[in-house]
């Protein structure tokens, strides 16, 4: 067994040099100003006083929370029942609905989101809602193929069990499958909040350019104002609620997880 | 021209690639006719790569370069300068870059370009005259660059719902008119849209008074709350020229080589350069200091500057040409009755950009500011 721990060496350095050091530099870039043209970096907090201290940078971050957060529970509320209907469904219907719920995701995400424009560009809404069927019809299949995992793993014998032990469906549902899904629940929401939350070309391509969010300010700063400093900052910032919204989830999943090794 | 950009713009590859071919055979055997020169014997190098701005460019442009000089071309695209100039600090080596006014200025400022070899640009005198002059604004000494494309920024609008009368007289100032509620669209640039605010209450686009700043800034969000418009980039060409959704917008905000596409396709459009002055602006072609075979990088700046080449880039994009004689053939052909095609020159309220960093930035942030509800 031991030989085959160097084999970890490659992925270490590739780990490294492609996802430590970008990340380093963004924390570089973040507590400098002008670190672009000038060689001699000068640590600062300028960029996030900046941030903070004018009330829309914390406005558009409020609202991609909102936005993510809106759309991660829609993919719940949808995404579940959805799934739990297919894991009913005999294997083979199984197979072709788990295949037709993945077939969008073959083809490109911006494909199918200009698709959507040509769609809704005929319709009256406002370009609020039209952002929202975007974010929903692109992450609802991460939803429905994560909830679908974990509850086809359930052994249908513990569901036996229940029932032979006076459950009824509803106390069953309650107390033995859903319990046991959650944790495909809790990577659903990774999987859907943290791209929803940092999403840049859904709100730009269907909300008519009315729509800007933390993904939208951070292209900006980094294209065409060419200001990294400041676009690193706010990608820090987002980087670190990410990061606290990814320990409550994982929190959300513990106590399941105890449940399992009992 | 206006079918092959159209078909390429809606993506439908297959059928331009097809069109290009045959457009390639076409017209690539009658300009053959040039001596060839082998770019290896004569420079000691023979692959160029060029960085210029997307569907900047004619169709056989480059193929002709390529089997006039026995090179290969490396063509790359940008979408805004400050891309450009970010990839270019990264250490791209490039040997032709085609940037803006304002960029321009920055790159000799920071002294990132190597003076032109003017032996090998002979066709220097087909230059207009007018264009020249704009460049002096950049490059004073008129050593480091040769014009592209020039043109101004001005308002496209609808004939058949904007009184022309009305428009001439209010210029920028229609964009305040409660009329126009969702007809209107923006350029999603902070540049352009503060130029428009600076030059609607007469102040000089590149002012750094606080004060005239603060004023932009209100008068783009009384524009905001008044006609709320929508702010875009390049999907503002189709929009207007192929008007399709249930809410077409009356007036745009565009730069003229656009405007001149969008007249061509659809007649009901007409250009605007309002009389409170405008933006006018060149894009130039500059070989960067690490350019890895600048003979062969000034030999194409006069191969873009022959006739040929000028008129095929200019008649495939819309933009207007720096080739006088070029210029004058289309105003008077392809784009005959198009005004968008030949901007103002030589009025007193336009103005070319200056590099100030510090403004951008400041700008910057003020535009999110007037975006955001």
């Amino acid at each position: 067994m031991k030989s085959f721990s160097k084999m970890v060496y490659p992925y270490v350095v590739w780990a490294v040099a492609m996802i430590v050091l970008p990340m380093l530099m963004i924390v570089l870039y973040a507590f400098t100003v002008k670190g672009n043209s000038v060689l001699t970096f000068q640590f600062t907090f300028d960029n996030f006083i900046r941030f903070f201290s004018d009330p829309v940078f914390p406005g558009v971050l409020w609202r991609s929370l909102k936005l993510a957060v809106i759309t991660t529970v829609l993919c719940i509320l949808i995404g579940y029942p959805s799934a739990y209907i297919i894991a009913k469904l005999k294997p083979n219907s199984q197979a072709l609905m788990i295949l037709l719920i993945t077939l969008p995701t073959w083809i490109n995400m911006l494909v199918r989101t200009y698709a959507w424009r040509g769609i809704l560009g005929h319709m009256d809404m406002s370009g609020e809602m039209k952002v929202y069927i975007g974010m929903l019809y692109n992450f609802l299949p991460f939803m429905i193929l994560q909830i679908y995992t974990s509850l086809s793993k359930i052994d249908p014998n513990l569901i036996v069990a229940a029932h032979d032990l006076g459950a009824n469906n509803r106390e069953t549902f309650r107390r033995v499958i859903l319990p046991l899904s959650l944790s495909g629940v809790v990577s659903g929401i990774t999987l859907v909040f943290l791209p929803a939350v940092s999403s840049f070309f859904i709100p730009k391509l269907l909300g008519g350019g009315q729509y800007v969010l933390i993904g939208n300010l951070i292209e900006d700063y980094f294209i065409s104002t060419g200001d990294w400093n400041f676009g690193s900052a706010i990608s820090l910032i987002m980087a670190i609620i990410i990061l606290i919204s990814m320990y409550i989830t994982r929190k959300l999943d513990r106590p399941v997880a105890d449940e399992e090794v009992d | 021209m206006n079918s092959f950009r159209m078909l390429k713009k809606t993506g439908v590859a297959a059928l331009a690639l097809t069109l290009a071919a045959c457009g390639g055979s076409g017209s690539g055997s009658s300009s053959a006719d040039t001596e060839t020169v082998d770019a290896q014997t004569v420079h000691g190098c023979n692959v160029l790569n060029v960085y210029n701005w997307g569907e900047y460019i004619g169709e056989d442009v480059i193929s002709n370069f390529e089997q006039k000089y026995n090179a290969k071309v490396n063509y790359d695209m940008f979408e805004s300068n400050e891309i450009m100039y970010t990839k270019l600090m990264g250490g791209s080596a490039y040997d032709i870059l085609v940037p803006s006014d304002y960029m321009i200025e920055r790159l000799l400022k920071e002294n990132m370009l190597q003076e032109l070899d003017k032996s090998l640009i002979t066709n220097i005198d087909a230059l207009d005259p007018d264009v020249v002059e704009m460049q002096k604004v950049y490059d004073p000494e008129l050593k480091y660059s040769v014009p592209y494309f020039h043109g101004s920024v001005g308002l496209v609008y609808n004939t058949e719902n904007v009184d022309p009368a009305e428009i001439e007289q209010k210029g920028w100032d229609i964009l305040l008119d409660e009329k126009y509620r969702d007809k209107v669209y923006m350029y999603d640039s902070q540049r352009d849209s503060f130029m428009v605010a600076f030059k609607a209450l007469g102040f000089s686009m590149n002012t750094s008074d606080e004060n005239e700043i603060q004023q932009a800034y209100e008068w783009l969000r009384k524009v905001h709350e008044t006609v709320h418009p929508a702010y875009v980039t390049d999907e503002v060409i189709d929009a207007m020229a192929y008007p399709s959704d249930n809410n077409p917008k009356d007036i745009a905000v565009v730069y003229s080589g656009d405007a001149a596409y969008i007249m061509a396709e659809n007649e009901s459009m007409d250009y605007i350069e309002p009389k409170q002055g405008t933006n006018i602006w060149s894009d130039a072609m500059v070989i960067p200091k690490n350019a890895g075979c600048p003979g062969l990088a000034n030999e194409f700046i006069n191969f873009i500057l022959e006739y040929d080449s000028s008129y095929d880039n200019s008649v495939t994009v819309g933009y207007t040409s720096s080739n006088k004689k070029v210029t004058e053939d289309l105003s008077n052909g392809e784009f005959d009755g198009i005004g968008a095609y030949l901007p103002r020159t030589g009025y007193d309220k336009d103005e070319v950009f200056r590099f100030n960093e510090v403004l951008v930035q400041k700008l910057s942030d003020l535009w999110n500011k007037v975006k955001i509800d």
